[in-house]
């Protein structure tokens, strides 16, 4: 056994990382330092001098500068929780773009947590919305598709929406980079609400660096939450890149309803369709053409029931036949029911090639008819082309059946089930023309 | 060949310096010298310029466990740039092989040796690599995140090659849209097309489970690790 040696004296660099504060060297204003070793570049809240941390844990004096400090939507050295770890602001950039002849300004709060490095989250001043973005743990793919630009990145797959050139234009706080007021970069936004993905290109003397950013849209609750702030937070305008579609967010649910509810219509029309009694209670064939006056049984009284009325003629051969029907109740006081039904045949040789079209027999489906006695009129007529009479053995039918399957019935339902998916499809497709009209492929700007 | 290591001590101060298995030098914890292996003998190197306090959570002893294979951080060689330090920890595994966990700006990767020829004539010399360019290596599209000169600043622990500060060396470093995480080392010169390629990916502090990990006022330190994940 070796005698042991006295113990090796403690290293202050593993030791507790003690806060700091000093005073801004322009203004004397107090600065707390919160970034531990990390930091690059400090700017003075109060005058907005740029400082820089010695080796040695003094703030040299880099640019001296006289200006107001300006109040963000939250303030320096405020906390939060993002991702179930603890952050502090620690640094404020405000940056702007032009488009348009408009300026879109956003407030950019970089977090620090000494465990886990930096996040930003951005409010965007225009609109009042929010992002949480996080650096990427690599580099996304981009490239083209179908002319548009988009970006891979694991799985996800972001369409490029905007670039634009970011300047900077007040700063406050710390910063483990270099970043002052006049900074210009270029962004490329790509977005898959609620996430989207940011390419920061800023040229350097080896090339142009790339910085890859995930974004997260955020709630103005949520971030409130975060930040444990009462009140309301303010209200966002329009849809903004990240924000969510309202209209999408059940989407899932709303085709997987509609499957179940398509599939249950389906049913529903077979148990429909088989469990009616479809009873011919009239047919005559072989009739003249001339008016015919019957007295029919339409079922039971005391109902109401589906009717089939359907007429044919034979042998139509370029020539046509029509019968003006009219249903005259007996039990009940509801109006006759009138309605006409045309069936007609005709063909020739065009060319050397024969043609035929038309069909000589037709049907009408009556929905909501009482039962009961009615008296049929049917007051037939015939005819055929200019200077041709229809075949003189022609004749007429018709046949009525009661409780028959209505397709309109089938049908209506059907596009009821159909209508949510769609009305709900139609009110995203809004929201997402409202997202893309402020991005680089707006239909016309 | 000798049978189990003899320890060593710092020819500087006599204290016992733990040079142990692929490690070539080492900085004596007591009077900060830089001492290297040679085949019969401790030498000294000279007093090491020191460690820059650049916030870093991560400390020397800090254990963690990386592709299910524990890991020891055994060294650190801190290097200085145009934008700042970052720090480069040197990992020993359980297994016997090394690696190194890469610490710059709050975020992490886990990189380890490979075989240069995997590399080597097939990508562009330091010169000519342009950040923001894709290369492929190993059959992986890769982003150029980095091209950088850089100085050894100064170094604790144990490393495997000897790392005098001052001395300037050239990297490339690469991410891919899997989340790799790729850096080339083209060693003190910039000319040559046969870096020393070094494949890994990003990590968390949590995932890995460090611990423990420096303390900073004000916030709380962070959980022991729990049942170990991959």
């Amino acid at each position: 056994m070796v005698a042991t040696a006295a113990a090796p004296p403690s290293k202050w660099y593993r030791e507790e990382a003690r806060l700091d504060a000093v005073q801004c060297p322009s203004c004397g204003g107090p600065i707390t330092r919160s970034g531990f070793g990390a930091i690059e570049k400090v700017v003075c809240p109060y005058c907005g001098s740029e400082l820089k941390p010695s080796e040695h844990g003094t703030l040299a004096l880099l640019q001296e500068v006289r200006r107001q400090q300006r109040q963000s939507i939250l303030p320096l050295h405020a906390r939060c929780t993002f991702e179930d770890l603890p952050w502090e602001i620690i640094g404020i950039v405000w940056r702007e773009v032009e488009a348009d002849g408009h300026v879109y300004p956003w407030q950019e709060f970089l977090l620090y947590n000494p465990y886990h490095g930096y996040r930003y989250l951005l409010f965007f001043v225009y609109d009042n919305h929010f992002a949480l973005g996080r650096p990427l743990d690599g580099a996304p793919r981009l490239d083209a598709a179908f002319g548009r630009r988009r970006a891979s990145w694991k799985r996800a797959r972001f369409k490029h929406f905007q670039t634009s050139v970011a300047r900077t234009i007040y700063v406050e706080g710390e910063f483990p980079w270099e970043v002052r007021v006049g900074d210009v970069s270029v962004a490329h936004d790509y977005v898959d609400p609620p996430r989207g993905l940011s390419v920061e290109e800023n040229p350097g003397p080896d090339g142009t660096d790339q910085t890859y950013t995930e974004m997260q849209h955020l709630d103005g609750a949520e971030v409130f939450a975060a930040f444990g702030l009462k009140g309301k937070p303010p209200r966002p305008q329009g849809i903004g890149p990240f924000r969510p579609n309202p209209w999408r967010r059940g989407r899932g649910l709303t085709w997987g309803s509609f499957l179940v509810l398509a599939g249950l219509w389906v049913l529903l029309s077979i148990v429909y369709a088989a469990a009616r009694d479809d009873a011919v209670v009239f047919d005559k064939t072989n009739l003249a053409f001339e008016p015919f006056v019957e007295e029919i049984e339409i079922g039971k009284p005391g109902d109401t029931t589906t009717v089939e009325v359907e007429f044919w003629a034979t042998p139509l051969s370029n020539s046509w036949a029509y019968a003006d029907i009219v249903l005259v109740p007996h039990d009940s006081d509801d109006e006759a029911v009138g309605l006409g039904i045309e069936v007609d045949e005709w063909h020739g040789n065009d060319g050397g090639e024969s043609w035929q079209e038309g069909d000589s027999r037709d049907d009408v489906v009556l929905g909501g008819m009482k039962t009961g006695t009615y008296t049929l009129q049917v007051t037939p007529q015939a005819g055929a082309g200019v200077g041709t009479a229809p075949p003189p053995e022609l004749r007429w039918g018709i046949r009525v059946k009661r409780d028959v399957t209505m397709a309109r019935y089938v049908l209506l339902s059907f596009f009821v089930i159909l209508g949510f998916p769609l009305v709900l499809g139609l009110l995203s497709l809004v929201v997402e023309s409202q997202r893309w009209k402020n991005s680089d492929y707006a239909p016309s700007s | 060949m000798d049978g189990a290591p003899a320890q060593s001590f710092c020819p500087e101060c006599g204290a016992p310096v733990p040079l142990r298995g692929t490690a070539v030098t080492a900085v004596c914890e007591y009077c900060g010298s830089t001492i290297v292996r040679t085949d019969v003998d401790l030498r000294l190197v000279g007093k090491v310029s020191a460690i820059l306090d650049n916030g870093s959570p991560i400390v020397l002893g800090s254990r963690g466990r990386f592709r299910n294979v524990p890991f020891e951080v055994a060294g650190r060689l801190q290097v200085g740039y145009a934008r700042g330090t970052w720090n480069e920890w040197f990992l020993t595994f359980a297994d016997g092989t090394i690696g190194w966990l890469a610490d710059a700006l709050g975020q992490f990767a886990i990189v380890r040796p490979r075989d240069v020829a995997i590399v080597g004539g097939r990508v562009p010399p330091h010169v000519h690599v342009q950040v923001g360019a894709t290369l492929t290596i190993d059959g992986i599209q890769l982003v150029v995140v980095d091209r950088r000169v850089a100085d050894y600043r100064g170094s604790e622990g144990i490393l495997p090659f000897l790392a005098e500060p001052g001395v300037r060396y050239y990297g490339v470093d690469l991410r891919g849209p899997g989340g790799e995480f790729v850096s080339l080392d083209y060693g003190q010169r910039p000319d040559h097309a046969y870096p020393v390629p070094y494949f890994g990916e990003s990590v968390d502090l949590r995932a890995i489970g460090l611990h423990p990990l420096r303390r900073f006022q004000g916030w709380p330190p962070p959980n022991a690790p729990g049942p170990a994940r991959t």
